[in-house]
């Protein structure tokens, strides 16, 4: 009996083999990124089956990846079993370039002839490294001043416009503050986290520099960086018409807009869906940031489609980054309001003419600075969220912080 | 030559050779095949990773590139990194402590587990339930607990006490805000370890003290608590242990923040190996915290281990 169930055992493992074997003319081809929204994955599962028809002979296996996504995807890489094709965030594109993880797409490009011009090229920038392509932008975001109308209508104040400049955000979130000594009814004007992404704008308007041509020398500790730090801080530690999200019992900046205990956030596109999601009767309105002494300035975050450099079938790889970042799909994605198209042709699309807020995000690009620093960014991150909070919890003076955090940035760019 | 069964113990390689002698081969391959599950996961997972963690505390790794040696540059580096020593520092400010309020509480609620009380499954399994529940769920919690607007504060308010306070945004509190979760969570661990130990005093200890007269409380004092040292000192060392590897609750709710004030080795660790590349790094730092707890072990091995009989 025994034996007979492993001569069963053994037809159907061979069975299983031989069909197999005769489905290998198909190539399978392993698509990750991270769980954004229910709705967002619906756009890629969207996108996948429009892919299928057009390659019945490539198959793509999606499997997101809920938590913790560069860290896995890093060791995956490590190990060599990365999916074929995933997200890359230019926070962390840097180093997987320099190290060869990822494939350079452009002999595969020049195939199907898809050009570099076709796409933002400060996007694509950030996925370039000695002159390869790295990645495939697929979306992008910047900030936009999110702003609740109600609190606008009550206190009689108009709604921002794009000329707003440093000194009337600081003058209308004063004004917006009301603060009763009751912490359920406490409003504030603006949130302003211990973030340095929310941060990075101010240091463009203020015209500090990151770093300067050498690369090792950072630049913020500039009379222009300290006064970029001194602005952002002020509203909290000076006019107290700003908070951090956990002052109001919220979670994000979003979560603080939309429970209505801020009148005002800086967000990307993403606060859009999560309003609309969680907080359906917040009557808000989306404007370009304010401008600083120096002009305008804002940051913008950008995700690739990559190819891991150990991919077996590059070519049907590249044509599904092709499909995924491609005229047809990013249009879908556009008119569905997830996210901000990479492709020059769609920049003029009718789409922004009837979303205003969308629009508003959208510009913000034209002046925008990459949100990564290099290869030491999540490192550079936290020493700059030291500063803002040095600032904002120690009292310490802008220009002390400032000049500490930029020692400390030196010496991991020297490293 | 025979090892006979309850003698003394003979080598492990006599006791091999006795085995082969006789027709037990099969039964010892038997009971090697039953206990290689956890031979294998343990031996892979732990004992190799631990090993290879330390050829790779000598080197430069960043997980792509193959490691570069650099003898003990990685160990050099670490004597003046600022951020570990303020890690190290918080560490032991968090264990000092956690340990001995959690080994209190968990003896507290070991004895009250250990009436003959009604409803007294529902209390044991009540107590354990917090440590059955994953950290992640309890730091979520705790969050909410500690908001600003959270209940605790809700409660401060209304006894008219200072009510103001953003417990996981303010530096002097971050880190007593989680020592108090963990010593929740992890106090109904131990107690399991002391209601075991309680039910092996044996009664006529306890009916001995009552006719010298003792109260209560004396019971618990001169005798319950000395019969209670062997499982102090497991509960201790386990405690301390545990409390040096502070990793969940940090990175759910402040991330080592602010100002540093809750950054923990462990997190330290994760930030420079997977934050930053640099895994030799991390994982000299790792050894230099085995260190440190290799010693504090040694030390309260030395005061606190002692044989007790019955």
């Amino acid at each position: 009996m025994k034996r007979f169930a492993g001569i069963v055992l053994c037809a159907v493992l061979l069975i299983t083999l031989a069909a197999g074997a005769a489905a290998a003319g198909k190539v399978t081809l392993v698509l990750s990124g991270w769980q954004a929204s229910p709705e967002e994955q619906q756009l890629v599962k969207d996108a996948l089956e429009v892919f299928a028809k057009k390659y019945p002979d490539i198959e793509v296996k999606y499997e997101p990846i809920v938590e913790d996504y560069s860290t896995k995807i890093k060791t995956m890489l490590a190990a060599r079993n990365a999916p074929d094709v995933f997200y890359v965030d230019i926070f962390w594109a840097e180093p997987l370039m320099k190290r060869g993880m990822l494939l350079a797409l452009d002999p595969y490009m020049a195939k199907t002839g898809t050009k570099r011009s076709d796409f933002a090229e400060t996007l694509l920038n950030g996925f370039t490294y000695n002159g390869k392509t790295y990645g495939i932008p697929k979306d992008f975001n910047t900030l936009g001043l999110f702003y609740n109308k109600k609190m606008f209508d009550e206190a009689k104040i108009p709604y921002p416009t794009p000329d707003w400049t440093w000194d009337t955000l600081r003058d209308v979130a004063k004004k917006l503050t009301k603060v009763v000594g009751d912490p359920a009814k406490d409003r504030y004007g603006i949130c302003l986290p211990v973030d340095a992404a929310r941060f990075r704008p101010f240091l463009v308007q203020s015209g500090a520099q990151f770093v300067d041509k050498t690369g090792t020398k950072c630049l913020f500790a500039s009379p222009e960086g300290i006064r970029a730090l001194d602005f952002y801080t002020s509203f909290k530690t000076k006019d107290k018409s700003a908070v951090i999200p956990s002052e109001v019992g919220a979670g994000w900046g979003g979560d603080a807009f939309g429970k209505e205990r801020v009148a005002m956030v800086l967000e990307g596109g993403w606060l859009i869906p999560y309003l609309n999601n969680n907080f359906a009767n917040v009557e808000y309105g989306v404007c370009e940031l304010p401008k600083g002494p120096a002009g305008r300035g804002n940051v913008y975050f950008t995700v690739s489609y990559s190819v891991a450099a150990s991919c077996k079938h590059p070519e049907e790889a590249w044509l599904l980054v092709e499909h995924l970042t491609g005229y047809e799909n990013q249009k879908k994605v556009l008119e569905t309001g997830f996210a901000l198209p990479t492709r020059v042709a769609l920049g003029d699309h009718p789409f922004f003419k009837d979303n205003p807020n969308m629009a508003a995000i959208f510009k913000g690009y034209a002046y925008a600075v990459p949100w990564q620093f290099g290869e030491h960014s999540e490192k550079i991150m936290n020493v700059l969220n030291q500063a803002i909070e040095k600032v904002y919890l120690k009292n310490e003076s802008p220009e002390k912080a400032m000049k500490d955090a930029v020692k400390e940035i030196d010496g991991i760019l020297s490293e | 030559m025979r090892a006979s069964p309850g003698g003394r113990p003979g080598t492990m390689w006599s006791r091999m050779a006795a085995g082969l002698r006789k027709e037990s081969v099969s039964e010892a391959i038997t009971g090697y095949l039953f206990v290689s599950p956890f031979l294998v996961t343990i031996g892979t997972f732990i004992f190799f990773a631990a090993v290879y963690a330390f050829y790779l505390s000598f080197h430069k790794y960043d997980l792509f590139s193959p490691p570069k040696f650099v003898g003990l540059a990685n160990y050099r580096k670490l004597l003046t990194n600022t951020d570990f020593r303020i890690a190290l520092r918080n560490v032991a400010v968090y264990t000092a402590g956690v340990v001995p309020t959690q080994t209190a509480v968990a003896i507290a609620l070991a004895v009250l587990a250990n009436q003959k009380l009604k409803l007294r499954g529902f209390f044991r399994s009540a107590y354990y339930v917090p440590c059955i529940t994953s950290s992640v769920a309890s730091s979520l919690i705790f969050m909410w607990l500690y908001y600003k607007q959270g209940i605790i504060n809700y409660i401060l308010s209304l006894l008219r006490l200072p009510s103001n306070i953003d417990w996981l945004g303010n530096p002097s509190t971050a880190l007593p805000a989680i020592m108090t979760l963990v010593t929740w969570t992890t106090s109904a661990y131990f107690m399991v370890v002391f209601l075991a130990a309680l039910q092996d005093i044996p009664t006529s200890v306890y009916e001995a003290s009552k006719i010298d007269g003792a109260s209560g409380w004396q019971t618990f004092w001169h005798v319950t608590l000395p019969l209670l040292r062997p499982s102090i000192f497991l509960v201790v060392v386990l405690g301390t242990i545990g409390c040096m590897q502070v990793f969940d609750q940090v990175y759910i709710m402040t991330r080592g923040g602010p100002l540093k004030s809750t950054m923990s080795i462990v997190y330290l660790v994760y930030t420079e190996a997977f934050g930053d590349l640099k895994f030799g790094y991390g994982a000299a730092m790792a050894f230099a915290l085995f260190a440190v707890i290799f010693v504090l072990t040694l030390i309260q091995r030395k005061y606190l281990d002692i044989k007790i009989e019955y």
